[in-house]
C-alpha cells in the first residue's frame, strides 16, 4: 500500500492545479469523436469512460461539464454574462423585446471577435466551448423573448462550433468554418440592427 | 444609401466577380468581394434580393459562395426562397445539399420541414444526418421521433442521440415503451436529463449490461439526488461491474465528497485502495489529508 501512495503522491504533485491529463484527453477525445459524428465521416473510437457510442450532444453536455470546470485552471478571463432577464410578458408576440436585442447584439459581436481572434493552429477547443456555452445562454433567451427565428439561428451555430472545438479538424477546414460563422454572425447583426425591436420591454 | 442604389452596387459587385480572370490573388480578392456583396443583401427588400441570390446560385460560383446565398435565403420571408432552398436539398448533392438542408431547418418553415421527410429517406447517410440536425435546429421534435419510429440500426440510433439533444424525454420514453432500452436510449437519456427513467434502469437488475450503461450515464445528469443515489448503488452493488459504475458515476458527476465518505467507510483494504485512486484522479481537495493518514498507517 506504502508503494502504490508514494506513486499516487507523485502524480498528485504533478497534477497540483490542473486537470488530470488523461481525463482532458478523454474530453478532447468526446470532442473529436463527437465532431466525426457530426461529420458524419471517420468512425467512433471505442471509449472505456462513458456509456457506449457518445454523441455531440453528449459530448458538450459532458465536456461543458468537465470542460468549464477545468477552463477555471486554464484562464482567469471569464465572459461577462449579458444575457438579459427579461420575463416573458410581451403582449407582441412578433416582436423582440429592445433589451434582448441590444444583449444580442452584443454576444454575436463578441463571438465575432473571439471568433477572429482564434489560431486555427492551436488548441482552440476550450475558446470554442465557451462561445458554446453563451451561445447556448442567448439561445435559451431567444426562445423566451419572442424570436423563435433568432433562437434556430443560435442553435444551427452550435453544431458548427463543436466542429470547430476538435483537435482533430485539419487548419484549412477550420478556416473555413471560422469562415462561414463570421458570414452568418455579420449577416444576423446587419440583420438586427435593421429590425425594429419593442423598447417598452426594455429593461 | 437608397435601397436601389445599394442593390445596384451589390449587383455590380457580384457581377464583376463573375467577370474577373485574374491570377489566383485576384480570384480570391474577387472571392471576397462577392462575399462581402452577399452578406449586405440582407438589407435589401425581398423582391430586390431574391433573384440577386438565384443568379449566385445558378452561375458558376464556388461552394462557398452559393452556401452564404443559401443562408441569405434562409433569411427571407417568401415562399420563392423556401422553394429554392427545397430545391437544392432535393437535387443538389454533397456540401450544398447539406448546406440547403441545415437552411431550412434555420428558416423554419413548417411546410418545407415536412418536406424533409421525403429527402431523409431519398438522400445518403449525410443527407439524413443532415435533415435530422435541420429538425433540431427547428425543434421539430414530433418529426425526429417520427423518422426513430421506423428507421433502423444507426438511423434508429441517430434520430433517438438527435431526440436526447432536443431534450424530447417524452418521445424517448415512448420508443422504450416499444423497442425496450437500449445503448442509444440510455445514452439520449442522459443527454436530456432525464434522472427518474435512468434511475429505473439503474436499479433494475434484470440485464446487467444495461444496467451498468444507466449507472454511470447518470454521472452526466449530475446533481444531489444523482450523486447520492450512486452512492447507494455503490453500497449495495454485488458484483464489481455494478461498484465500478458507481464509480465511473461519480467520477463524471464529480462527486468526490462521495467517495470519500466511502473510503471512510469501506473496511475491505482492494476496496479502500479503488477508491483512493478514484480520489486522486478526481484531484479531491481531502486527498492530502488521507494521504496522510495512509502513510501512518490509519487506513
Amino acid at each position: 500500500m506504502k508503494d502504490d501512495t508514494d506513486e499516487l503522491i507523485a502524480r498528485h504533485r504533478e497534477n497540483v492545479h490542473k486537470a488530470p491529463p488523461h481525463l482532458v484527453q478523454q474530453w478532447h477525445d468526446a470532442i473529436d469523436d463527437a465532431a466525426a459524428l457530426e461529420r458524419g465521416r471517420v468512425a467512433v473510437r471505442q471509449r472505456a469512460w462513458t456509456p457506449g457510442s457518445l454523441f455531440w450532444g453528449m459530448a458538450v453536455t459532458a465536456a461543458l461539464a468537465l470542460g468549464v470546470a477545468i477552463g477555471v485552471f486554464v484562464s482567469d478571463d471569464t465572459t461577462p454574462n449579458i444575457v438579459p432577464t427579461i420575463a416573458h410578458n410581451s403582449a407582441q408576440h412578433d416582436v423582440v423585446p429592445a433589451a434582448f436585442s441590444r444583449g444580442l447584439q452584443y454576444h454575436l459581436r463578441e463571438s465575432r471577435q473571439q471568433l477572429s481572434a482564434l489560431d486555427v493552429d492551436a488548441d482552440r477547443t476550450m475558446l470554442v466551448l465557451q462561445l458554446i456555452e453563451q451561445n447556448r445562454l442567448f439561445e435559451s433567451a431567444a426562445d423566451k423573448n419572442n424570436a423563435p427565428n433568432l433562437a434556430r439561428v443560435l442553435r444551427a451555430f452550435e453544431p458548427i462550433l463543436l466542429r470547430l472545438a476538435a483537435t482533430d479538424i485539419a487548419p484549412e477546414d477550420a478556416t473555413a468554418l471560422k469562415a462561414q460563422l463570421t458570414f452568418e454572425l455579420n449577416v444576423m447583426l446587419t440583420k438586427l440592427a435593421s429590425e425594429p425591436s419593442d423598447e417598452a420591454h426594455s429593461t | 444609401m437608397k435601397t436601389l442604389a445599394k442593390c445596384f452596387l451589390i449587383a455590380s459587385a457580384l457581377s464583376f466577380a463573375a467577370n474577373s480572370t485574374a491570377q489566383s490573388d485576384a480570384s480570391r480578392g474577387a472571392e471576397e468581394l462577392k462575399i462581402a456583396a452577399m452578406e449586405a443583401l440582407i438589407t435589401a427588400p425581398p423582391d430586390r434580393a431574391l433573384p440577386l441570390v438565384n443568379k449566385v446560385l445558378a452561375g458558376d460560383n464556388s461552394n462557398e459562395l452559393k452556401g452564404r446565398a443559401l443562408f441569405i435565403l434562409s433569411q427571407i420571408d417568401r415562399p420563392e426562397a423556401q422553394e429554392t432552398l427545397l430545391k437544392f436539398a432535393r437535387e443538389s448533392s454533397g456540401e450544398l445539399q447539406e448546406e440547403a438542408i441545415r437552411m431550412i431547418g434555420i428558416g423554419g418553415d413548417p411546410g418545407t420541414l415536412s418536406a424533409l421527410k421525403s429527402v431523409y429517406e431519398s438522400g445518403n447517410s449525410e443527407a439524413r444526418e443532415a435533415v435530422l440536425e435541420a429538425l433540431m435546429i427547428a425543434g421539430d421534435k414530433k418529426a425526429v421521433f417520427e423518422i426513430a419510429l421506423t428507421a433502423t440500426g444507426d438511423d434508429y440510433e441517430e434520430a433517438v442521440d438527435m431526440l436526447g439533444v432536443m431534450d424530447a424525454r417524452d418521445e424517448l420514453r415512448d420508443l422504450r415503451a416499444r423497442n425496450g432500452a437500449s445503448e442509444a436510449l440510455i445514452d439520449a437519456y442522459a443527454i436530456s436529463g432525464d434522472f427518474d427513467e435512468l434511475r429505473k434502469m439503474a436499479l433494475d437488475g434484470s440485464d446487467p449490461g444495461i444496467q451498468a450503461q444507466a449507472i454511470e450515464a447518470m454521472g452526466i445528469v449530475g446533481g444531489d439526488e444523482v450523486n447520492s443515489t450512486l452512492v447507494q448503488i455503490y453500497r449495495d452493488a454485488t458484483t464489481e461491474d455494478i461498484r465500478e459504475a458507481a464509480l465511473d458515476g461519480m467520477l463524471i458527476s464529480g462527486h468526490d465528497e462521495g467517495v470519500l465518505e466511502l473510503y471512510r467507510t469501506t473496511e475491505d483494504p482492494a476496496l479502500k485502495k479503488a477508491l483512493l485512486e478514484m480520489l486522486v484522479i478526481m484531484d479531491s481537495d481531502e486527498v492530502w489529508n488521507i494521504i496522510d493518514s495512509a502513510l501512518e498507517g490509519g487506513l
